[in-house]
């Protein structure tokens, strides 16, 4: 490097670009969707002791969540090419019903709102909404 | 004796080893590179490199400075000393990565190094921003205080920082007795590992032989491919979030503690610590792990992580 901080922060800069961009010529972009097989997967990895009762999935993959046997919650969604899951208490659910998609948004750092439209939804709002209320 | 800068040598090397690593996984079908998470490493990597500036180089290298002044005796600057210096600057390295790991205040820094759900060598590169004030003080002063030259101190520790960006692979496999002393990418998988049977373990920089002597050494298993990441892994890319968000969970929580006890429990207990227990922290993950299995007849006669699921 040049010891000019300017100059080395450049250098620097242009370098992550090219390793980026090979990066993304030479691999795929990840799937967008997030299926039923991959979440189950996932879930059963992150919280072996979820036992899912009922599954409500996107119809277009954005997310799902999950109920267990227990009133827990679990919510999946896709990072890059990898799942992420949340596990909750439905009472720490902030959720509501919007055109048929039950909107939930996650309360840690960086967390995105997410949409699951899907049958049913409004009914898992409500449920979400009576346990917060509860609490 | 002359202590270069080898870490600034090593820049171009490290692009060069990149793009090498991402066309051989392209072409070996092993091992994975997604666009965002590299780039989100990358710009981790580039902001610990600047982030010193911002005043914490100068208090540390007048801590240093004190240490030196201080010194119990003079090590000369000899290749034996070099060597000495190492061996206990790696010793040094360890109980820093093991108390990363243990303790939340340190792991606040550390986990920005662990939360890619990749393992590759730009992995290796995403450092942490907050974290080398505190840890370069309490554990590299007591060599200094000895007597070690504080230029031959940061010399080592950048030799061991090199040594570690190498094993951040999944392109080479077990390396027969190379693996008896020296940490290795198989180590190191482990180390960077969720899977319960690998959580808290090898925290070598250079040398296993530490993990070996403490106990905290645990080979790959064939049969358990490492799943990498943290345990709550992050929903973003964001490198404002990656850096702190583990500094947010911190102050969240020590605003709603309800006691002296509770805020102490937060912020330096291990991570995932809580007064109820409604929290995981990775014993209780192992515990649980062991508990799954020893229910399960078919899940412990396999070490598969997909043995864990939930009978439905």
């Amino acid at each position: 490097m040049t010891g000019n901080l300017f100059i080395d922060s450049l250098i620097s800069i242009g370098a992550i670009a090219l390793m980026v961009l090979v990066a993304r010529l030479l691999f795929p972009p990840p799937p967008s969707a997030v299926t039923e097989a991959e979440a189950r997967e996932r879930l059963a990895f992150d919280e072996p002791d979820f036992l899912t009762v009922r599954w409500l999935i996107d119809r277009q993959g954005r997310a799902a969540v999950a109920e267990d046997a227990a009133g827990d919650v679990a919510l999946v969604f896709r990072l890059g090419l990898d799942l992420v899951t949340r596990r909750f208490p439905a009472s720490a659910i902030q959720a509501e019903e919007a055109n048929g998609a039950l909107i939930i948004r996650p309360n840690d750092p960086g967390s995105r709102k997410l949409v699951i439209a899907a049958d049913g939804a409004a009914e898992w709002a409500r449920k979400f909404s009576a346990a917060h209320d509860i609490r | 004796m002359e202590f270069p800068d080898i870490i600034a040598f090593a820049v171009p090397a490290f692009l060069v080893l990149v793009l090498a690593e991402i066309v051989l996984s392209r072409i070996m079908k092993r091992g994975r590179y997604e666009a965002r998470d590299s780039a989100a490493s990358l710009i981790m990597g580039f902001g610990s490199q600047i982030a010193p500036l911002f005043g914490g180089a100068t208090v540390v290298g007048a801590v240093f400075y004190a240490a030196y002044e201080l010194r119990l005796t003079t090590i000369p600057n000899t290749w034996w000393a070099v060597a000495l210096c190492f061996v206990l600057d790696d010793l040094r390295y360890y109980w820093w990565h093991r108390i990363s790991h243990e303790r939340r205040w340190f792991w606040a820094s550390h986990v920005i190094h662990h939360s890619s759900q990749h393992y590759n060598l730009t992995t290796a590169l995403r450092q942490t921003w907050t974290g080398n004030i505190l840890g370069q003080i309490l554990f590299k002063t007591p060599l200094i205080f000895i007597g070690f030259h504080p230029a031959m101190v940061l010399f080592v520790g950048a030799i061991n920082l090199l040594y570690q960006f190498w094993i951040h692979t999944e392109l080479i496999g077990r390396m027969g007795p190379f693996e008896w002393i020296m940490n290795t990418p198989s180590h190191h998988r482990v180390h960077h590992a969720t899977n319960p049977k690998y959580l808290d373990a090898n925290y070598a920089g250079t040398l296993i032989i530490w993990d070996r002597m403490f106990g905290t050494f645990i080979p790959e298993d064939d049969a358990e491919k490492p799943r990498y990441g943290i345990i709550k892994n992050l929903g973003t890319f964001n490198p404002l979030v990656i850096s702190f968000h583990e500094w947010i969970g911190i102050a969240r929580d020590l605003f709603k503690s309800k006691s002296l006890k509770e805020a102490l429990g937060y912020t330096f207990g291990p991570p995932g610590w809580s007064p109820d227990g409604s929290r995981l922290t990775s014993a209780m993950i192992k515990e649980r792990w062991r508990r799954i299995h020893a229910d399960s007849p078919v899940a412990s006669s396999s070490s598969d992580a997909s043995a864990v699921q939930p009978a439905e």
